[in-house]
């Protein structure tokens, strides 16, 4: 399954996400640093004050100073710098504390997604056009209709509230401050994965449905085998390549949906962090928490390539 | 001479216009399309309705107790300023419908040229397009989005420039593949042969045989644009107040969520409705447009 090529092919990608990386950072920070005014100039220092903490930001220098230090921080310690609004907060533990929390949410939702859209998928499949076909394939177009926030509102008020209520609160979700235990965790979760959900199962039904109508299941039934059997060792996993295609823009869609959803769960990870600093205007953590997304995304789409290999035999790097 | 042409292209005009009958005629047969064409024919009355008369003006404070559920003189209820919700949803759909359709017309004028040359040209130039649709399918939109508004400020006019230039490419990327198979069949070589210059080529010949999926596809990305303006007011870098957005309403409606939920419904069911029926009316048109690809 992976050989040598398999690991010099992934030694490839990873400079060249990180090529890609530097250069996605450097267009945001020159972009920004185009602006007038930032974070400092807002709080109306004045004189040596003023002077002291432009000198402590480096911001007196001219603009290619300024982002040659940058670049050399970044790559060289891995430095993103020190934020605007909260002086002395470094800003790359702070990132790589939020993108543990992010991942998690993110990692549920993917199983959700998968999970359930796969499901729902070889259900609709294998009963094609009875009911239960027409109830599942009317929902997922509802699923990737509805904004994951409308999803997450309901849900809210259907646990939150209304079942708060009903139970004299014996059962309900917790709402309030993060603690990112499981109980927290599945909502969210849930919320973020559901739209693709309903994508995942529109295409593991229409392939499917392509996969059981070839000769190799016909001669698998023909064998004797169980239907389960077929279904699951046989035509499931060639049906699965079309779906591993949507893997990298499903990820991609995972972390942009979860800047809303940590925003309206008020978890703290990266998308919370993203959405807060621009309306602080705290361009530092603004371009660092760019970064780690564009490194993310860059990591993301190496772990989906990689597994069509463990999916497909057929396919080598 | 004038009749010979008369001949030539009659019998052309009228196969032109079975096609797009047929297509007119599978698409009324879709129950599930048809509703969603009468609800958006709605909306759109609503929103023309919105210009000249809303039960209140929609950024009158206190007009009715805040947080006030529905009632009659307020059939949505009020928000936490005291606003009547109806008057402020039907403004907001006025800023849906501008968002949707007003990025699809960009991303057609943006997307429908470049789809063509790579298509039609191949080369380098096809290359180079094609790398770049590639970086931009490799960030992550909303991000780029957000720090764009920022950048350049959070109008709705900036909001649909920063919507375009992360959405493009799924319109080029469209165009080119339909380019790239329709520059192989025999009347475009005919064309050619005949001496057809290079703009009456990709406009005359490639584009009308490409219109069906192009519609297709405009279609889908009206409801996906209005989404992407509803997270973006949602996460308050979008449409700014007093314009009421409906994603920036269903921010408000969360904030209130325990003891108003009438606040987060109306806005969360007239966004899920609206990208409901353009998605099935996206839906009927494919179906009616290119029959080989029902499922």
């Amino acid at each position: 399954m992976f050989t040598r090529g398999t690991l010099i092919y992934v030694a490839q990608r990873i400079v060249l996400i990180g090529f890609t990386v530097l250069v996605v950072s450097s267009v945001v920070f020159l972009g920004i640093h185009r602006l007038p005014g930032d974070a400092l100039f807002s709080e109306k220092l004045r004189g040596q004050q003023y002077q002291v903490l432009l000198h402590h930001y480096g911001l007196d220098q001219p603009l290619y100073v300024q982002y040659r230090d940058f670049v050399v921080g970044v790559v060289t310690r891995g430095d993103l710098g020190e934020s605007l609004v909260n002086r002395g907060l470094k800003i790359t533990p702070l990132v790589l504390r939020e993108t543990a929390v992010s991942a998690e949410v993110g990692a549920l939702a993917l199983i959700f997604t998968i999970g359930l859209g796969m499901v729902f998928g070889i259900f609709a499949a294998v009963r094609q056009n009875t009911w239960l076909d027409y109830v599942l394939t009317t929902t997922s177009v509802i699923g990737y209709s509805v904004p994951n926030f409308v999803i997450a509102a309901f849900l809210i008020l259907l646990f939150g509230v209304w079942l708060q209520n009903l139970t004299q609160g014996a059962f309900f979700y917790q709402l309030g401050a993060w603690t990112g235990g499981l109980g927290q965790l599945w909502l969210p979760a849930f919320a973020l994965g559901f739209p693709y959900a309903s994508i995942v199962a529109r295409l593991t039904r229409a392939s499917m449905l392509e996969v059981i109508r070839q000769d190799y299941i016909r001669t698998a039934r023909a064998k004797g085998l169980r239907e389960t059997v077929i279904m699951v060792r046989h035509a499931l996993r060639n049906a699965l390549i079309p779906v591993i295609t949507i893997l990298g823009p499903l990820v991609i869609g995972i972390i942009t949906g979860s800047v809303v959803i940590e925003n309206f769960f008020g978890i703290p990870g990266l998308g919370k962090e993203f959405a807060q600093s621009i309306l602080n205007r705290d361009y530092a953590i603004v371009i660092g928490v760019f970064t780690m997304y564009a490194a993310l995304v860059g990591l993301a789409n190496l772990l989906v390539d990689l597994a069509y290999v463990v999916i497909d035999p057929r396919i080598r790097y | 001479m004038a009749t010979a042409a008369v001949a030539i292209v009659r019998p052309l005009e009228l196969e032109q216009a079975s096609l797009w009958s047929d297509a007119w005629r599978r698409l009324r047969r879709n129950r599930l399309a048809l509703v969603a064409s009468i609800y958006l024919v709605l909306l759109v009355v609503v929103a023309l309705v919105a210009l000249v008369y809303t039960p209140f003006r929609m950024s009158a404070v206190g007009v009715a107790a805040t947080y006030s559920p529905p009632s009659a003189a307020h059939l949505l209820g009020a928000d936490e300023l005291g606003r009547d919700i109806l008057s402020r949803l039907m403004v907001g759909a006025q800023v849906s419908l501008i968002v949707g359709v007003g990025t699809q017309l960009l991303v057609l004028a943006v997307g429908v040229p470049i789809g063509l040359a790579a298509g039609y040209y191949k080369g380098w130039f096809d290359s180079v397009v094609s790398f770049v649709i590639n970086v931009f399918y490799g960030v992550p939109d909303i991000l780029v989005a957000m720090i764009m508004v920022f950048l350049l400020g959070p109008s709705l006019t900036n909001i649909i420039i920063a919507i375009v230039v992360t959405r493009w490419m799924d319109m080029a990327r469209l165009v080119r593949g339909q380019a790239l198979s329709i520059r192989e069949r025999e009347f475009v070589e005919a064309a050619r042969a005949s001496g057809a210059r290079p703009l009456k080529m990709l406009f005359g010949h490639i584009l009308p045989n490409a219109l069906g999926p192009i519609i297709v596809q405009a279609t889908f990305g009206i409801p996906s644009a209005i989404l992407f303006e509803a997270f973006l007011s949602f996460l308050g870098v979008g449409v700014q107040p007093p314009t009421p957005s409906w994603g920036s309403m269903a921010n408000e409606g969360v904030q209130a969520i325990q003891y108003a939920p009438h606040m987060v419904i109306a806005p969360s069911i007239a966004l899920s409705l609206t990208l409901m029926a353009f998605n099935f009316l996206g839906d009927g048109l494919r179906d009616a447009l290119d029959p080989r690809s029902r499922r």
